[in-house]
């Protein structure tokens, strides 16, 4: 250990060690009695400071160069400390500050609040990083449980409210499955190739070099029963159950039945930090896995690899879902269904990375980062829209918000605006960006595919402005009641800035992407 | 005296794979997809040692398989608390009694 | 190969078939006069009662839990006491840090009253 690598993992070590310090002094405090206003608000607002520290700590190291530090090089391949990793962490720890805002507005104000929620948040979000700059299945199975293990629970938060549970319980089941899966697949390809680091997967996938088996000197004699060539089919059954944990981390069509459901039922400021920060960890994972391991001339082309597979995946997950999306009434289902959608055209860039990897990653960077901002601002205000006992899900609960709230009105009408692609917010760029470099690359059809899809998703966000603008509650029917929270308008107030921001300025961010990707 | 090929292992590990699949996917009492999920990873665990024997120059498999086991653990602990808080609120630890969140 | 594990294969197989034949033979063979006294279980000679199945208390499922992680998380010190010597410091200050995490989880335990075994 030097100088030099504590740099370079500070921004992991920061929330490691602020989650550990956090979760004791909330164990010691002796300031736990009822009386109190809010006994964990202070909490959310270290956890969402740690967080913070973390990204400051990530963009510094970014601006050092993590070229700068060789010795993180050490670390490979267990953690890679470059660029990608670090425009992750920013993601992610944004991603969970935010969340941890809305924390401290919602719990108390739903009489959930226990002190437990911001260190899990914080441990789970370690898990995330460790995914994000993940370079070994070792590594990658680590942070995905330790990412997942958390949400879990987060899900659970409610502990008495069988929607809470049941939520918990399928995610938990169908999460702990999807691990299994790719973790065989993992195992699979260990022994075909000798490898669980994907770059040493990757290469000897590349040099028809199978390690398998090959001279009598390595391996005793009497263990030759598989042949040489018995090796490619481990690799097909270890891609194909990669393949399907991944999308079902990613939660893709067929395999998202758990999303709508964990989404719904967890508390919503779990129900944001599942669709912001596990979804974008589950995307650099699975970009490092397809791009480093699976990116051989073979594996990697459209004949003969996976890019036909996950082409078919993003068409089936963007249209199903958004179809499923039009016909909710929930307006928590609906977003859960809306990222699931997204995951869809996200799945576009995976495609084009074949073609054009730096491109095409740097658009899903910023896609990401643009989602980021825009789901949890949605969340964020569907959260300030309600309060105790009458928490706003429906439509209706939100008709003639406009009038009554203006404020919170023109916030979630913003940030819809921009999960819709309109310019000149987030979403639009990221979207524009993204399809440009589906159809620069010869996926036409995918890009005209997403841009249908956009405008099916663009009916869905609009009608919850024209609830909110055009129409007036039922006399008689409950309305809902916006809370009070210094938090969560602080969370929706930093969501509001980037999502403009990064709508009207988004050179410096889409430069910084594609030096990330690079 | 001759070893056991590795082939048996593999084979063995499959079986065990695919039987907690299909317990997985089958069965409706908590507890036991419980047990389902880790006799997958016990699965992964076997495959793991069992290649393990043919890169004698490193030891990355069985490695894996120790963080494997502690990890399952933690899942195990995780999902055992799921069923409890499922069972003080139900009665019943059958997953088909859970279907509020259909539409 | 196959010759070496051919006498084993045998007795399993024998034993197998013997065990199944012999539950058939009684299956078969046996009289069978069934009346209320005969069909209920046999609890030493005491009526019996209650329900069959013991459930136990949701307390033992959560010392469970507790205790499954804090065991099976001591696995890596075997790693490390295997390799005590060549680790050194280095592994000595690995283990400590270690073990202090597991501290911490213990601590947060107590403290949350997941131990107390009454209420």
């Amino acid at each position: 250990m030097n100088a030099n690598i504590l740099l370079g993992l500070s921004p992991l070590l920061i929330v490691a060690v602020g989650a550990l310090v956090l979760m004791v002094v909330e164990a010691l405090s002796r300031f736990r009695d009822e009386r109190l206003e809010s006994p964990s608000a202070s909490l959310a607002v270290s956890s969402s400071v740690v967080l913070f520290a973390s990204a400051i700590a990530a963009a510094g190291v970014w601006f050092y160069g993590p070229e700068n530090l060789p010795e993180v090089s050490s670390l490979a391949p267990w953690l890679l400390l470059d660029r990608f990793s670090l425009f992750f962490f920013v993601i992610l720890t944004l991603g969970g500050a935010l969340s941890c805002l809305l924390a401290g507005g919602y719990l108390p104000e739903h009489k959930l609040d226990r002190g437990e929620f911001y260190p899990l948040l914080l441990l789970s979000t370690v898990g995330a990083m460790t995914l994000a700059a993940a370079g070994d299945m070792l590594t990658i199975f680590l942070g995905l449980e330790a990412m997942s293990l958390g949400v879990y629970t987060m899900v659970a938060f409610r502990r008495g409210s069988p929607r809470s549970i049941e939520a918990a319980l399928k995610y938990f089941l169908l999460g702990s499955f999807a691990a299994a899966l790719l973790l065989y697949g993992g195992a699979l390809l260990y022994g075909a190739t000798g490898h669980t680091d994907l770059s040493g997967i990757g290469s000897q996938l590349a040099n028809t070099g199978l390690r398998l088996v090959k001279s009598d000197s390595e391996v005793p004699s009497d263990m030759l029963l598989i042949a040489y060539d018995n090796a490619v089919p481990l690799v097909m059954v270890g891609l194909v159950l990669i393949l399907v944990g991944l999308a079902f981390k990613v939660s893709a069509v067929p395999f998202h039945m758990w999303t709508p459901d964990a989404y719904e039922g967890a508390p919503t400021p779990a129900t944001t930090y599942m669709a912001v920060v596990v979804k974008a960890a589950a995307f650099a994972l699975m970009l490092r896995v397809l791009l480093i391991a699976f990116a051989d001339a073979k594996t990697a082309s459209w004949g003969t690899g996976w890019p036909p597979v996950v082409a078919g995946l993003a068409v089936a997950t963007m249209t199903v879902a958004n179809v499923i999306a039009v016909r909710q009434e929930s307006v928590k289902r609906m977003l859960a269904y809306s990222s699931i959608a997204h995951a869809g055209t996200l799945l576009i860039a995976v495609v084009a990375a074949t073609k054009a990897t730096q491109q095409a990653e740097a658009s899903m960077i910023y896609y990401l980062l643009a989602y980021t901002v825009s789901t949890a601002g949605a969340f964020g205000t569907l959260i300030l829209c309600g309060s105790r006992g009458a928490e706003a899900v429906s439509y209706e609960d939100l008709a003639g918000l406009g009038r009554r709230h203006p404020a919170i009105a023109f916030a979630f009408s913003l940030f819809l605006l921009s999960l819709a692609g309109v310019p000149p917010l987030a979403g639009f760029f990221g979207k524009f960006y993204l399809f440009r470099v589906a159809i620069d690359n010869g996926f036409t059809m995918l890009a005209v595919l997403g841009l249908l899809n956009s405008v099916i998703a663009a009916y869905y966000y609009l009608r919850v402005l024209v609830v909110m603008y055009m129409k007036e509650p039922e006399p008689g029917a409950p309305i809902a009641v916006p809370m009070r929270s210094g938090y969560v308008a602080a969370a929706l107030l930093i969501s509001a800035v980037l999502v403009v921001l990064l709508g009207l300025l988004p050179n410096g961010t889409l430069e910084a992407a594609i030096l990330a990707a690079g | 005296m001759t070893s056991i090929p590795l082939e048996y292992y593999l084979v063995v590990a499959a079986v065990i794979f695919v039987i907690g699949a299909c317990g997985f996917l089958a069965r409706r009492n908590a507890l036991i997809v419980l047990m389902s999920i880790e006799l997958m990873l016990n699965a992964v665990n076997l495959t793991l040692v069992a290649f393990n024997r043919w890169y004698a120059s490193h030891h990355v498999g069985q490695m894996f398989t120790f963080f494997i086991i502690a990890v399952a653990a933690a899942e195990a602990a995780v999902g055992l608390a799921i069923v409890v808080a499922l069972f003080r609120l139900k009665r019943t630890v059958r997953t088909d009694s859970v279907d509020l969140l259909k539409n | 190969m196959v010759e070496t594990y051919a006498p084993l294969l045998l007795m399993f197989a024998l034993a197998f078939v013997v065990v199944i034949g012999f539950f058939l033979a009684s299956h078969y063979l046996g009289p069978k006069k069934p009346s209320p006294e005969k069909m209920m279980p046999f609890e030493s000679g005491n009526p019996s009662e209650g329900a069959s199945h013991l459930r136990m208390s949701v307390k033992y499922f959560l010392t469970a839990i507790s205790f499954v992680v804090f065991d099976v998380e001591v696995v890596f010190l075997y790693l490390w006491a295997v390799h005590f010597k060549s680790l050194g410091g280095a592994g000595l200050l690995m283990a400590a840090a270690f073990l202090a995490m597991l501290l911490i989880g213990l601590v947060y335990e107590l403290r949350k009253g997941a131990l107390e075994w009454e209420n």
